[in-house]
């Protein structure tokens, strides 16, 4: 029950990536960074001002937001095979804001031990952490809106269309600049905003955003780009499976268990991510 | 054969070069490291050469330093040691070549990556092999031969000559390949894999073959870094450095070319050693991610012209 607490925020974690993968077919190895550097952000305000976690969340969303135009204007200038050289940008991107955090705080773990967050809570026979919760309603809440800004609004219709076809959509008269605009400002805002969450969960350090990373990218190859309720799904099934080894070999094993996970996610689906997203082999 | 005898050349040039320096240890450590970051890169561009970009060498630099530290501690000559380091290497990079046989560009650069960090935790918490996070120590140092001059075998010296023998056997071997029927079949996988099968080429013991080779090399650096070093540790030789560095000193050198590479991971490690970690210990990280950045945008054609396909953009 707790893993699936846990595999809500994992969705959400994810979401950003998926974004980002989806409008430009930008891989974000920076991911787990700058979900980090949000959940940095956070715990410095906290630490310094003692302001409820969930306060913090639009505070740290705002810090890491202006990255998305300076993600943007990198991406956009990326040569073919997109998928390839995004990847070796954004390993450089994540080198340098690794190298960043380790200067400004040096390395040390943080964690956002709020005390309204470790208080348990009781629903009949089971007891849960109400910081944990809290977290899967904040995910689920985030998710619901997306899905409703995705399906109900102008701006979604366009950043739906953007990323199934740039070319067509453009020449249909959306502003394809735009949209993939505002899918990175979201995506990275979002991003910043659940580094909060997550410190709240985990000891952060500099290094920590690879595992995130790779977890991002093991959610969006079992749940495909943009669907937002299979990334739900495939969250929750990942904080499952998660819990369960953890439980069976240790803690230890963690970060092994998701890169782990990736390797058999890619070998099972070579053919790409989702059909028409990809165009992994083949020159369109 | 003008060529060759450049390259002759170049070879005493850098033999007789720790006596002109007067067999200083830190400029021969210095030395020895870049030729060992050269070797890593170029033994990564020869992979890229036949069309596979990885993003995991560390995964086959970790695992010939801890194949040759494990049989040098338990008795074997460090020279054995050194040689078996480079087939645990090669093992591991045909392992992943072989699971990873139908996935390409950024889908194997993926593959890798996930492969070198779950080798790393595999070493990382198998500790009563490999001794955990705290690593294995007292792995001994490359011993002297007595058939050799004393001055080039003692101390720093002997690194040198080794890293530099590694450096020159991975190039030779891809001026050698470049001119075989090897280098025509692994530009034949790299440009279009398809056609190449059509035409009866089957890619996949050539993939192999280069990830094999890759993979020695990479693997014989790692070995040989773990008895230069004397102490390997998982954070240390399974570092994400070793496989992001090749990838920038090659994009800086340049792809496919022979020498590219080399000279720009001797370049690219002497100046962040020499220029900007004295600044700021914090610096050469930077600089590495910096040059890698542009390097991808503004190099002419990017991580592109390794794919050796220049797409026309459509309107």
């Amino acid at each position: 029950m707790s893993g699936a607490l846990v595999g809500c925020f994992y969705a959400l974690m994810a979401l950003g990536f998926s974004m980002v993968l989806g409008v430009t077919r930008a891989f974000n190895l920076a991911h787990g960074e700058l979900v980090v550097l949000g959940g940095y952000v956070g715990y410095w305000l906290w630490a310094g001002s003692g302001l409820p976690p969930l306060l913090l969340l639009p505070v740290a969303a705002a810090a890491v937001l202006p990255l998305g135009l300076l993600w943007q204007w990198l991406l956009e200038r990326v040569p073919e095979p997109r998928e390839l050289n995004s990847l070796a940008v954004t390993f450089g991107l994540s080198l340098l804001l690794q190298t960043l955090m380790r200067a400004l705080w040096q390395g040390d773990y943080r964690l956002i031990a709020d005390p309204v967050l470790t208080a348990s809570l009781r629903l009949g026979p089971v007891s849960l952490n109400l910081g944990r919760v809290l977290v899967a309603a904040a995910a689920l809440l985030v998710v619901g809106l997306l899905w409703l800004g995705l399906t109900r609004t102008r701006w979604g219709r366009a950043v739906r269309a953007t990323s199934i076809d740039a070319q067509a959509a453009a020449l249909l008269g959306i502003d394809v600049d735009a949209a993939a605009r505002t899918t990175f400002l979201l995506a990275l805002g979002l991003s910043g905003a659940t580094g909060v969450l997550f410190a709240t969960l985990h000891y952060i350090y500099p290094a920590a955003g690879v595992e995130l990373t790779l977890m991002a990218i093991v959610l969006t190859i079992w749940a495909g780009v943009g669907r937002l309720r299979s990334i739900l799904v495939a969250g929750i099934l990942l904080g499952i499976i998660e819990a369960v080894s953890a439980a069976w070999a240790g803690p230890r094993w963690r970060e092994t268990a998701v890169a782990l996970l990736l390797l058999g996610s890619l070998l099972a689906r070579s053919g790409g991510l989702a059909p028409g997203m990809s165009g992994a082999g083949h020159g369109r | 054969m003008a060529r060759w005898l450049g390259a002759l050349a170049g070879a005493i040039l850098l033999a007789l070069l720790p006596v002109l320096l007067g067999f200083q240890p830190y400029a021969l450590y210095l030395l020895a490291s870049a030729f060992l970051w050269a070797s890593v890169a170029s033994a990564w561009n020869l992979l890229a050469y036949a069309g596979q970009i990885s993003f995991g060498h560390a995964a086959f630099f970790g695992l010939g330093a801890y194949a040759g530290a494990l049989s040098s501690l338990a008795g074997l000559s460090p020279w054995g040691a050194v040689l078996l380091g480079g087939l645990a290497g090669a093992g591991g990079a045909a392992l992943i070549g072989l699971a990873s046989q139908r996935l390409r560009g950024a889908y194997l650069a993926l593959a890798t990556l996930a492969y070198a960090e779950v080798c790393r935790g595999i070493v990382l918490n198998w500790s009563d092999v490999t001794g955990g996070g705290a690593g294995l120590i007292g792995i001994p140092a490359l011993p002297a031969m007595a058939w050799l001059p004393a001055p080039i075998t003692r101390g720093r010296a002997a690194g040198y000559y080794a890293a530099l023998a590694i450096l020159l056997a991975v190039l030779v071997l891809f001026a050698l390949i470049l001119r075989s029927r090897v280098g025509l079949a692994w530009a034949a996988v790299r440009e279009e894999e398809a056609r190449a099968s059509v035409l009866g080429l089957r890619p996949l013991p050539w993939k192999l073959l280069a990830f094999a080779l890759s993979g020695a090399f990479t693997g014989l650096g790692g070995a040989l870094y773990a008895h230069l070093v004397r102490v390997v540790e998982p954070d240390l030789v399974f570092n994400r450095y070793y496989s992001i560095l090749p990838l920038v000193m090659a994009t800086f050198g340049g792809l496919h070319t022979l020498l590219g590479p080399a000279a720009a991971a001797v370049g690219l490690f002497l100046l962040s050693e020499l220029v900007l970690h004295p600044i700021d210990p914090a610096l050469n990280q930077l600089g590495y991610a910096l040059a890698l950045i542009l390097g991808v945008l503004y190099w002419p054609g990017g991580l592109m012209g390794l794919l050796g396909r220049r797409r026309r953009v459509h309107p």
